[in-house]
């Protein structure tokens, strides 16, 4: 087994990096602090998050000035993580809406 | 209320999506908010128009406007509901939990196979496969 793996399944096993995850797949790169504005978190678990999805080598980083902007790494596996997290992102919103019709 | 599956992630199928959600009513309740045009509008998407029977046309728009004509594979008159939409095929299946409470589960799978996803995502799968076996 590659050592490169595993860390791809536990970044993405965390509900709250698959939605960091989805936020990156439907935007040109973000900083910690625009998707701590995003996501219902702190801008300290938002970079927690980033760096271990970093680990994962899902997502890359680069300096903008004086900030740093992330976003997800091309290819086969930010494909994946992408699909999987917007796919899984719009099926937690209809099931949401569908036990509101019965709440 | 809501339970949402993973297991998605503990299985060598990448391309796959699996959700579910226990709701406080009857099986027959939930499997019209599946089928009726009208209860589907209210989750599903903004506008759907379903022939539930197997080769009906389902048609859809998104929030963001996005038009999709799609087709009914499979139904199982208030069980299961297939359908393909766009490059997935998706199948909604209802049980029943315990007395007044109805389990929905929802597994969508990407038509393209995890192969066509290069060879560092088969590696992955095969990873994941040899691990939880």
């Amino acid at each position: 087994m590659s050592d490169a793996v595993g860390p791809v399944f536990a970044a993405l096993a965390h509900d709250t990096r698959r939605r960091v995850v989805q936020t990156l797949a439907s935007g040109r790169g973000a900083t910690a602090t625009s998707l701590a504005a995003d996501l219902p978190m702190t801008r300290q678990a938002v970079a927690k998050h980033l760096a271990a999805l970093q680990r994962a080598e899902l997502v890359r980083s680069a300096r903008r000035g004086r900030e740093t902007v992330y976003e997800l790494k091309p290819g086969p596996l930010g494909e994946a993580a992408s699909w999987l997290a917007t796919v899984g992102g719009e099926w937690d919103e209809r099931l949401e809406r569908l036990g509101r019709l019965f709440a | 209320m809501c339970n949402y599956s993973v297991a998605h992630y503990r299985r060598a199928d990448v391309n796959k999506v699996e959700r579910e959600i226990t709701v406080a009513a009857e099986p027959e309740d939930v499997w019209r908010a599946l089928t009726d045009e009208v209860l589907l509008s209210e989750w599903l998407a903004p506008e759907v128009e379903l022939e539930a029977e197997v080769g009906g046309e389902l048609y859809v728009r998104s929030e963001d406007g996005e038009e999709r004509w799609d087709t009914v594979d499979e139904l199982e008159e208030g069980r299961r509901l297939a359908f393909t939409w766009a490059d997935s095929s998706v199948e909604l299946s209802v049980d029943a939990v315990s007395d007044g409470r109805t389990r929905v589960r929802v597994v969508e799978t990407a038509a393209l196979p995890v192969s066509d996803w290069g060879p560092r995502l088969t590696a992955l799968a095969s990873a994941c496969a040899l691990t939880l076996a």
